[in-house]
Order: structure tokens, then C-alpha cells, then sequence
């Protein structure tokens, strides 16, 4: 009997062994799959795991990932269409590129492995240009800014980050640049750390954390739209801009991106794309500090 | 695969692993209590808690670890029920667990023959000790495997304990993958501290059930 466990045990530990072998060897292919494609030119395209302008124009479909929870820049209204500002753009890039749109759903977390898999053509989500991120994606022109601010009940209003006791939990979403930025900075301050917005909100409701970290753009809309609330700092750190994103080495569409946003700047198609979905949210106060046009 | 990016996230998984761990005993633990009770009132068939207990079972497998979680997690303060999330996991963990332990017990019960039961009735043992000295210790027996498999089942669930900000292994993996996107060296990671949590389970598993292979005859 006991040599039957013995047996068992080395049998698993075999697997195991197997397993981490395996692995890493899946690893180093997929290393050697990156260099191969950085080296090909567009005749392989398919193995660049991602589709080229004139791959997805003849497709007659390109897939956005947009927020389906993150109102008003891209969420799904009560009639279950896609909807806010991210998606406006969207709709527009889509009719002018003459290709039907298939919305994808992300988090923010998800935002680069979406892009680096091939599983959309364009990042429209909110997506905060950073270097780090720059380094996995490629980041088209900006169009909006964005800082970071962070929301508080009013009755305790945060004014500081310095305010924040040691066992206060500050909320932030996974994957977004307020977690990174507080991770950097103020590896102290305890993070409740969600994945999706609509969680994070529903817990900040029910007073799970001290305060909430993320783009003030959001923090600001929190505040206006739930009583009782209040930014108590509207900036923290650098200002951002906010930028569609596609996939690393991805030209053509890159560039097909930027002279859309170009020829959109002339027209001021941000602005009318503020006082149609952001307006009712911020007022007209905020139109020129958020909205970037491309000249 | 960046060896140093491997090693600068082991803290990271460990902390989480520990905490996988932690949320998970104390609900195993729980999941064993409702269980053991939940089974002894089902074989006893004793009045309305049978009904209780029977739409509890039904209620927990029927809809998935992560509906409870939320309902617990984001429902109850509304109404004024406020619990840590720590709580929370075990809660959900304890609560999904028993519904299968129960029927887990039930069938170790239903499977000791019921000659058993009228022998030890008519030498003279109540009702209690025949449960507790004959049914008990062969039904705990024969249930073994499908314990351990709920135990190992209960503790792949602690993976969507994200939804409520607890930093478990998946979390941490899907977490550090948002900030600095490596994909490779988190998934791998994920996979192998996975193994170094349920590989010991699976093996300590493998030689309680032969300690425990009594009840048979004849093996």
C-alpha cells in the first residue's frame, strides 16, 4: 500500500514537472512568435495577431472595445444600444471606414490583453495614454484629457490624500491609471481593489471604502449624479489625455486613426460630441477642458 | 518568460495564496458543520427542517458562488447587513459548500443498508448510538472521495472572490496583468501556485481515503 503512494506522489510530481516544462516552453514560443511577426512584413498578416485596415474593410466588420458600465462615456442605455462619448466616436469611425460595428464589452483590466489577442481592432474605452501602456499598445491621437480625482462621502470629505488613516480603504478599479498611480506613490494608503465599475460604485454606495480614486471625468459625474457626495480633490497627479488604442505594429489602422481624428478635429466633432452625450452630465463648464480636438 | 519579473511577484502571489487559504478553510470548515447537521436532519427526516434544509440544498446548487457572493456582498447593507468581505468569502464558500456536503453525507448515509440499523435496534441501541458508533463512521467512510472533491471543488471556487475586492490568486493575477502587462509571467504563476495549493490537498486527500477505507470488506 505504501508503495502505491509512493508511486502516486512521484507520479504527480512528474506531472507537475511536466506541466512547468510545458509552460515554459509555451513561453519561449510565443517570444519567438513576437520576433517573427516584428521582422515580417504585412504578407503574413494573419500571424501578426492583428487585422490590417484592408483586412477588416473586407471583413465589412470592425470590433471596438468600449465600457459597457462606465456612463457617460461608453455604457448601454435602456434600450440596450451602446451609448456615451467613447461610443459616438466609435459610430463615426465606423461609417467612415463603411463597416458594420461588433461592440466588445471590456474592464479595464482587460483593455491591452484585448488588443494584444487580436479579440478587437480598437481600444474606445477610456483608455488613459500612459508609458507603460505605450509600451504593449500603440496609442492613436488623444482625444479628451484627464486627470485623476477622488470622490468622498460629503460628510467626511477627503481634501488630501494625506488625510487618509492607516486603516482607511481607498477604492479603485483594477487596471486603471488611479491604481497605478497610488500603488507608485502611496504604496501606503490600502487599496480596495475591484474589477468591473459597476461593482466598485455599488460597494462605494454601501461605504466599504473612505473614498473612491479614479479619472475625475468619472469621480466628477459620481458626484453630480449621487447626493451626498463630493470630489474633495478634483486633480491628483499629471494631466492625461485619453487616446484610441490598437494593437502594437498595427500601421495602417493606426494611421488611417490619426488622419480621421485629423480631418474630425477640423469639423470640431468633439465638441459636438461633448454636447451630445457629456453635457447633461458636467454642464458646458468642463466642454474646453475636456475635449481635445486634433488640428 | 522575465525571471525577474517572476520572482518580484512571488510576495504578491503568496499573499494572495495565503489568504486563498485562509478564506477557504474556515469555510471548508463551515461547509463541514452545515454538512454533517444538514445530513442528520435529512436522515432523520425530522419535521419542517427537512422541508428547511431540503430548499436550502436546492436553493445554493442551483445558483453559482458568484450570484451568492454578490447577493451578500452588495445586497445585504442595503438592508442594513454589513459584513467584511473576508466574511463574505466565507459565508458564500460555507454556505455553497454544506449544500453539497449535505448531499455529499446524505449518500454515505443512504448507502449503509438498512439491516445495519435494525441489528443495532434490536440489540437494544437507541437511536442515537446506532447513528453515531455504526451509521456514522461507515458513512463518513464511503463519503471520503466525494468530500475531498468538494473540498478541492470549494477551493477552485475562492477564484471569482475578484468580485468583491479580495486579493486571491486570480485577482492578483488579473490585477498585476491591468498594470504592467505581463501576461505570460502572471498566468504561469497563476497555474503553478494553483498546483502548490490543491497538489498537497490531492495527495493528503489520496492518503486519508486509504486510512479511512474501512468500511468495505474484504480491501
Amino acid at each position: 500500500m505504501r508503495k502505491n503512494i509512493i508511486n502516486k506522489i512521484t507520479g504527480l510530481t512528474l506531472i507537475l514537472a511536466l506541466a512547468v516544462v510545458g509552460l515554459a516552453g509555451c513561453g519561449s514560443t510565443d517570444k519567438a512568435a513576437e520576433q517573427g511577426s516584428g521582422e515580417a512584413t504585412s504578407a503574413e498578416s494573419s500571424s501578426q495577431g492583428f487585422r490590417t485596415l484592408d483586412e477588416i474593410k473586407k471583413s465589412g466588420t470592425i470590433n471596438i472595445g468600449v465600457f459597457s458600465d462606465k456612463s457617460p462615456f461608453g455604457y448601454v442605455d435602456e434600450n440596450g444600444e451602446y451609448a456615451g462619448y467613447d461610443v459616438y466616436l466609435a459610430e463615426r469611425l465606423g461609417k467612415d471606414l463603411g463597416v458594420e460595428i461588433n461592440y466588445v464589452s471590456t474592464e479595464a483590466a482587460n483593455r491591452i490583453e484585448y488588443l494584444q489577442t487580436g479579440k478587437v481592432d480598437i481600444i474606445l474605452a477610456n483608455f488613459t495614454v500612459t508609458e507603460e501602456r505605450a509600451q504593449e499598445v500603440d496609442f492613436a491621437l488623444p482625444y479628451m484629457n484627464v486627470a485623476l480625482g477622488v470622490v468622498s462621502p460629503k460628510d467626511e470629505v477627503v481634501k488630501s490624500l494625506d488625510d487618509i488613516g492607516e486603516d482607511d480603504q481607498v477604492i479603485v478599479i483594477s487596471g486603471t491609471t488611479a491604481e497605478t498611480y497610488l500603488t507608485k506613490n502611496y504604496p501606503d494608503i490600502k487599496l480596495q481593489k475591484y474589477d468591473a465599475y459597476a461593482e466598485a460604485k455599488s460597494a462605494f454606495e454601501n461605504g466599504n471604502g473612505v473614498a473612491w480614486a479614479n479619472d475625475n471625468t468619472e469621480v466628477i459625474a459620481f458626484a453630480i449624479e449621487n447626493e451626498g457626495y463630493e470630489v474633495g480633490i478634483p486633480s491628483l497627479g499629471d494631466q492625461d489625455t485619453i487616446a484610441p488604442a490598437v494593437t502594437k505594429g498595427n500601421e495602417t489602422l493606426l494611421n488611417w486613426i490619426n488622419d480621421e481624428l485629423k480631418t474630425l478635429g477640423k469639423e470640431q466633432f468633439f465638441h459636438a460630441d461633448y454636447e451630445k452625450t457629456l453635457l447633461d452630465t458636467y454642464g458646458a463648464d468642463y466642454e474646453e477642458t475636456l475635449v481635445v480636438e486634433q488640428q | 518568460m522575465d525571471k525577474e519579473t517572476l520572482v518580484s511577484y512571488i510576495p504578491l502571489y503568496r499573499d494572495a495564496l495565503l489568504l486563498t487559504l485562509k478564506i477557504g478553510w474556515q469555510g471548508i470548515l463551515f461547509s463541514f458543520v452545515i454538512g454533517l447537521i444538514g445530513a442528520a436532519i435529512t436522515h432523520f427526516k425530522v419535521k419542517v427542517l427537512k422541508t428547511i434544509v431540503g430548499i436550502y440544498i436546492e436553493l445554493f446548487r442551483n445558483t453559482p458562488l458568484l450570484v451568492q457572493l454578490f447577493f451578500i456582498y452588495f445586497a445585504l447593507p442595503k438592508v442594513g447587513v454589513k459584513i467584511t468581505a473576508e466574511a463574505c468569502g466565507v459565508l458564500g464558500l460555507g454556505l455553497l459548500g454544506g449544500a453539497y456536503m449535505i448531499e455529499t453525507f446524505r449518500s454515505g448515509l443512504e448507502s449503509i443498508p438498512i439491516i445495519q440499523t435494525e441489528s443495532s435496534y434490536s440489540l437494544g441501541m437507541s437511536k442515537l448510538q446506532t447513528f453515531w458508533y455504526i451509521i456514522l463512521p461507515q458513512a463518513v467512510s464511503i463519503s471520503v472521495p466525494g468530500l475531498l472533491a468538494n473540498v478541492i471543488f470549494l477551493l477552485k471556487e475562492t477564484s471569482v472572490f475578484s468580485t468583491i475586492s479580495l486579493m486571491d490568486l486570480m485577482f492578483t493575477a488579473k490585477d498585476l496583468i491591468g498594470m504592467y502587462a505581463k501576461t505570460i509571467e502572471c498566468l504561469f504563476l497563476l497555474v503553478v501556485f494553483y498546483l502548490i495549493m490543491l497538489l498537497p490537498v490531492s495527495i493528503i486527500g489520496a492518503l486519508i481515503e486509504r486510512r479511512l477505507r474501512y468500511a468495505g470488506f474484504g480491501d
